[in-house]
């Protein structure tokens, strides 16, 4: 009784075990693209173990952020090949995650969709945070603060902080580490609402400095019209010498 | 007889168990790890409609999707230009309004995306995802 339990069960197993017919080298694959990539390509590699023809059906990406490309329709028993699967970094920061999902012909339903994953750590050459301070209409004008934090492969020496709003004051204090420093922000008045963009800029690289924004408010009280959009600015777009120059 | 019984129930849990095991490690790089949005942060698109004013829509699919139709005044705040929309949506915020975020259907992580920057880099509260996303909407809407 007992040898038929034992042999049904590893006759279970080895069929789980042999079925796979389009092995992936890997389905996860970690990506580090360099500060200032636009892509992160990443190629995953399989091969037809089986004895019989894989037909791909589909190949979907998780996101229109990830373009993909399979070379081949179908793949001949023992033939390689690969999944090129592009995501496209945009604005995007930190860790992203992207999957693929493969459909093949396969007779056996778990091994006929298989999904890849990507994953792409996108350094960030500061971090700035928050992105976004703001006062209500009439709050007393208290400064705020905002910490920059550059990467370590980003040896940035010093920042400026520019505004083009001449109602918003700001200064930087560098921080305990070197990399780090505070900006305090601070209306000269809340009784009108009003928007900006503060542009922090660093000094490195020095052919082509970093520069990142920080959305600055007066916001408006409940019900009241929007205030007009503040335009993403760059330093060069900013009239100097500036008023929150520092 | 008893201790034969339990003895023999116990071997066949554990040889149950072994496909299973051998599953999970076979398939361990296709398991799903990233957690379910929390309930507290969905809403639907009834409730979100109930919102009225006091709710803005944001857009979290590509550009060429909002282009094509979006959720009305609804604007557009994909990470693809993140820092040149999001200027460009922030002062139509205000405290105390709601922010609901959608993408395409209930698959996509967009909406989750951009809901997680604008709590943490932007540090607004009360910012929602849309349970089943443009899809639902679409639906609810017929």
């Amino acid at each position: 009784m007992k040898t038929s339990i034992l042999t049904l069960t590893l006759s279970i197993f080895l069929c789980v075990a042999a079925r796979a017919e389009l092995k992936w080298e890997q389905n996860v694959i970690d990506l580090h693209p360099a500060l200032g990539d636009k892509t992160a390509v990443a190629h995953f590699k399989y091969q037809n173990t089986g004895t019989t023809p894989v037909h791909f059906k589909s190949v979907k990406a998780s996101c229109g952020c990830t373009t993909t490309q399979s070379q081949k329709e179908v793949v001949n028993p023992g033939e390689k090949g690969e999944v090129v699967a592009t995501f496209n970094i945009g604005d995007r920061t930190g860790e992203q995650m992207k999957t693929v999902t493969v459909q093949t012909d396969d007779p056996n339903p778990s091994q006929a969709t298989t999904v890849l994953t990507l994953k792409a750590t996108i350094a960030q050459a500061m971090e700035v945070k928050p992105a976004f301070v703001y006062w209500q209409s009439g709050e007393e004008p208290k400064p705020k603060k905002i910490s920059v934090k550059a990467a370590k492969d980003f040896p940035a020496k010093n920042i400026t902080v520019k505004s083009n709003s001449p109602n918003f004051e700001s200064k930087v204090e560098p921080g305990r580490t070197s990399g780090e420093w505070t900006i305090e922000v601070m209306p000269k008045d809340t009784s009108h609402p009003m928007g900006t963009a503060l542009v922090v800029q660093s000094d490195y690289p020095k052919d082509a400095p970093k520069s990142f924004s920080v959305n600055v408010q007066i916001t408006n009280p409940p019900g009241a019209p929007p205030l007009p959009a503040v335009k993403a600015v760059t330093p060069a777009a900013i009239p100097s010498p500036s008023p929150a120059t520092h | 007889m008893k201790f034969v019984a339990v003895r023999e129930a116990l071997i066949l849990i554990a040889l149950a168990c072994l496909p299973a095991i051998g599953e999970g490690v076979h398939f361990r790089d296709k398991i799903s790890w990233q957690s379910p949005i929390p309930a507290s942060e969905l809403v639907t698109v009834d409730q979100a409609r109930a919102w009225g004013d006091g709710a803005i829509w944001l857009d979290a699919r590509p550009d060429e999707e909002f282009a094509r139709d979006h959720v009305p005044e609804a604007f557009s705040l994909n990470e693809d230009h993140w820092n040149e929309l999001l200027p460009q949506f922030l002062p139509n915020w205000s405290p105390g309004k709601k922010v609901v975020v959608y993408c395409s259907a209930a698959s996509c992580n967009a909406a989750r995306d951009v809901a997680k920057r604008l709590r943490d880099e932007a540090q607004l509260k009360d910012v929602f995802v849309l349970q089943g996303g443009w899809e639902e909407w679409v639906k609810k809407s017929k």
